[in-house]
């Protein structure tokens, strides 16, 4: 399910290891490459991108072209800082910030949905929450982030916060919250599973950093 | 794979519990990380160096000295053969090579001593012997004696690459030099010629080197060869003879204070102000005129020779200049010393006897940094669960399988929505949680550490929390009425969002470490007397970040600030920085002051622990969910963790800005 070309990608080093957090999808990327390093530290841009989406659910959430130029706006804002290292003294903000635009964005679209659509945005979420977790926990204990490949796979933020988007317009969020979850859940977990069989197997030299168990 | 053969004052607990578990058939992957280390080590073949070099009180070599019917030598060696290291040699001086012969005898030829005429000889040897091999490389003190436990603890875990064996605190630094240390990973080290500014752990003689540094470790050792050869560069023997006239100054005292405590004793001398810390001008600069009493003098020289000889603590500086990662095994309670006479070896010997190694090993089994209700309402019990599992040969993986499956037995009862169902969830949740806590427990007393275990008990952890989430939620429609969905999505956002803090925020903390500036080997001072920043280590705590917890135990990495405060000291360069803009500098000043008043917090108990419950960790959280689940309905349930985890966000954010803006 892997080429081997894609399959390992070594982090060059903790600022890279915070660009994994991240998970930016092809869009933000895309952003990114366009428009080149931007003299604005990450963690402003990635506070401005959730503005208008926060104007908006304050002043009228069942405006759905409104909500629309916010998303754009969310992935535009927050594409301007992908693909590059940040340096500034809030970087450790910045995947958190992405999360908590990410997550509340579904969680928004499927309340705006109805109530039904909202179990299913636990599963979506939780599918998700898999995998960014997976990603810390792997670069941790293997050394290695998830291939590009799965990140592209899954749409990042990015992706996920437009199809839901569309989603939100054709009235199929629950449904489709549903599929996703199924499908990421699968792809995620198979392709984690997949990496520890592949790591125990060739016995690398331990890398460890001896990190403390930080999870709590 | 049998338990110390040398170690006659560990319990028999101890002895059953360790082999018990070294022998587990089923054991599949902790085992193989374990085990494949060991194949790999004999492959490859590790070497040890034991340094048999620091004299002792008679004139002989201190690693001949007697240890029940043997030699403290022989001793070590023995524990080194049970380690499973094949390939040792015995570094000593060319007159006492004969001296040494009878504690080789009969260890096999891969064994041997070597004579060596200079320090600078030692380390070339020591480069040598690791272009030689392929495996790692251990360094230790022929005149050691510690528990085999903590010699394992280093030298048999894939846990670390290159390290050190390491207490917290001070040990009187001619035995055992101060070492500083942030997160684990020791930043700056002390040898005979180099000074560490604010130390808080100490090097107890024994570094081991992986693989992966072995370069840097060569290259170390032949640097420090033509260093060491005289005359030495300028300010080693300034900074010897600082160390010399600090000891020659608290001997007097003690001479001078009526009853006075003996200097020799394992207890740190001073803590509050270590004798280590690169006091700059004001330390050397005044020499002053200190008589001493014969036997005190006797004393002082006997100190500097041993001190002079310590190739493993300039190694150390060496590596670490070199920006090498060492990482420090602690020593925990077990037992360490270097007897440098006969007396004080009888005495040794005298005071292992009494000690029990298995009460020591389980007690520090348990994590140092856990939360206020896992250290008071689980661990006091969860170890003895530990000790009983490693007995019955179960493995960490297993346990921590088990506990993930009580968590979903937990779920499904919560799912039914009826109060018995709640209250049955929420006994299995602490039953759950209990299992979590025996999982590392284990490890820890078993030493069975493994990258999957690791990642799939964190998976689990966090599998465990939003499947009762779920659960929760579901009992909330069927059993109550209630729609709570949004509030259990709410719920996994925010847990999500505040670790994903946690892990970003240790990221670059550990970037700004290793960022942080080292002055070459040939210099003496190591550059942090030069930045008197707020941004300290701390003194007494264990270094580190407790998830939640990041603000209550992170201590700040210490980059080239430029300070109001610096002032020069003579043999160090650093590089220069402009003066920050005044605005900054007020920003700065005030974070600093905070974080000041947050660390007065820390040094009281209850205040402490007042913060450590603020940030919320995982013992409070199921035991708040477990609690308002019995009590009230799932959507307080929810709305409690909500508020508690919202507070608790905000709390580390602000923390965590304040330290950003101190830089």
């Amino acid at each position: 399910m892997t080429t081997t070309a894609a399959r390992s990608r070594a982090t060059s080093g903790p600022l890279s290891r915070l660009g994994d957090y991240r998970d930016d999808g092809p869009l933000a990327r895309m952003v990114g490459r366009a428009s080149g390093a931007v003299p604005i530290p990450a963690a402003a841009l990635t506070l401005l991108s959730a503005l208008p989406l926060i104007a908006v659910l304050a002043i009228d959430a069942d405006d759905l072209p409104a909500l629309g130029v916010a998303v754009a706006w969310a992935v535009i804002a927050g594409g301007l800082a992908s693909g590059r290292p940040d340096s500034g003294r809030f970087a450790w903000a910045v995947p958190t910030l992405v999360r908590l635009v990410e997550y509340g964005t579904l969680l928004v679209f499927a309340v705006l949905a109805g109530p039904q659509a909202v179990p299913f945005c636990f599963a979506l979420v939780a599918a998700l929450a898999f995998h960014h977790y997976d990603v810390v926990y792997r670069l941790r204990h293997q050394g290695v982030a998830p291939p590009v490949w799965l990140a592209r796979a899954g749409g990042g933020w990015d992706g996920r916060m437009v199809i839901g988007y569309l989603l939100l317009l054709t009235g199929a969020v629950g449904a489709g919250f549903l599929v996703a979850a199924i499908v990421l859940a699968a792809l995620y977990v198979s392709e984690s599973t997949v990496s520890w069989l592949r790591f125990s197997q060739p016995r690398r030299p331990a890398q460890y950093d001896d990190e403390e168990d930080e999870d709590d | 794979m049998a338990s110390g053969s040398s170690e006659t004052a560990a319990g028999p607990a101890a002895v059953s519990a360790r082999s018990g578990t070294d022998r587990l058939p089923g054991a599949a992957e902790e085992e193989s990380s374990a085990r494949s280390l060991g194949e790999r080590s004999h492959a490859a073949g590790p070497t040890a160096l034991v340094l048999s070099t620091a004299p002792a009180e008679d004139g002989g070599p201190a690693a001949a000295l007697p240890w029940e019917g043997t030699t403290v030598l022989r001793r070590l060696l023995l524990q080194l053969e049970d380690l499973e290291i094949a390939r040792v040699r015995v570094i000593t001086r060319p007159q006492w090579e004969r001296l040494l012969e009878p504690s080789v005898a009969g260890l096999g030829p891969a064994v041997r001593v070597h004579a060596s005429s200079s320090v600078s000889e030692d380390l070339r040897t020591v480069a040598e012997a690791a272009r030689a091999g392929a495996g790692p490389v251990v360094l230790v003190h022929g005149e050691l004696v510690t528990h085999r436990e903590a010699l394992a603890g280093l030298l048999v875990t894939p846990r670390i690459v290159t390290g050190i064996l390491a207490r917290h605190g001070g040990v009187p630094p001619y035995m055992a030099p101060r070492t500083r240390s942030t997160r684990g990973r020791v930043m700056s080290a002390s040898s005979p010629y180099h000074a560490t500014g604010r130390p808080n752990t100490s090097l107890l003689g024994v570094l081991r080197v992986g693989e992966r540094d072995r370069a840097e470790l060569i290259e170390t050792a032949e640097r420090l060869a033509s260093l060491t050869e005289p005359p030495l560069p300028p300010g080693w023997e300034e900074e010897l003879e600082r160390k010399v006239s600090r000891w020659r100054m608290s001997l007097a005292e003690v001479a001078a204070s009526p009853g006075g405590l003996d200097a020799e004793q394992e207890a740190d001398p001073a803590p509050a102000q270590p004798a280590e810390v690169g006091q700059g001008p004001e330390a050397g600069d005044d020499p002053v005129p200190v008589v001493l009493s014969e036997e005190d003098e006797a004393e002082v020289a006997l100190r500097a020779a041993i001190l002079r000889e310590d190739v493993v603590s300039m190694l150390l500086v060496g590596l670490v200049r070199a920006d090498v990662h060492v990482a420090n095994s602690f020593l925990r309670a077990l037992f360490w010393s270097r007897p440098l006479s006969r007396a004080k070896a009888r005495d040794t010997a005298e005071h292992f006897k009494g000690y029990d190694e298995d009460r020591v090993l389980l007690d520090s089994a348990v994590k140092g940094n856990d939360g206020f209700f896992t250290t008071f309402f689980v661990s006091p019990y969860s170890r003895y669960i530990a000790r009983w599992a490693a007995r019955r040969g179960l493995t960490p993986n297993q346990v921590t399988t088990v506990s993930m499956a009580i968590g979903v037995l937990a779920a499904a009862a919560f799912a039914t929505g009826s109060r018995p169902g709640l209250v049955a969830g929420a006994v299995l949740l602490q039953v759950a949680f209990t299992t979590d806590c025996v999982y590392g427990q284990l490890a820890r007393y078993t030493r069975t550490f493994s990258k999957l275990g690791a990642w799939l008990d964190s998976i689990f952890d966090r599998s465990k929390e939003y499947v009762v989430y779920a659960g929760l939620a579901i009992g909330a429609s069927r059993g109550f009425g209630e729609d709570v969905w949004v509030l259990a999505v709410a719920a996994m956002t925010l847990q999500t969002a505040r670790h994903m803090a946690d892990f970003s925020f240790g990221t670059t903390q550990h970037e700004a470490i290793a960022a942080e500036w080292r002055p070459p080997v040939d210099q003496p001072g190591d550059g942090i007397a030069l930045k008197r920043s707020a941004t300290s280590v701390l003194p007494t705590s264990p270094p580190g970040v407790d998830g939640d917890g990041g603000p209550v135990a992170v201590s700040a990495p210490t980059g080239p600030s430029p300070s109001p405060l610096q002032y020069a000291e003579p043999a160090t360069d650093v590089p220069a920085e402009p003066a920050p803009p005044f605005a900054r500098r007020i920003v700065a000043g005030t974070a600093r002051r905070a974080i000041a008043v947050s660390r007065a917090l820390d040094r009281r108990g209850w205040t402490r622990w007042l913060k450590k419950i603020l940030v919320f960790p995982i013992g409070e959280r199921f035991a708040v969910i477990s609690l308002a689940a019995v009590l009230t309905t799932p959507r307080t349930t929810f709305i409690i963790v909500l508020a508690w985890g919202a507070v608790a966000m905000l709390y580390t954010f602000t923390a965590r800005s304040i330290r950003s803006l101190s830089r």
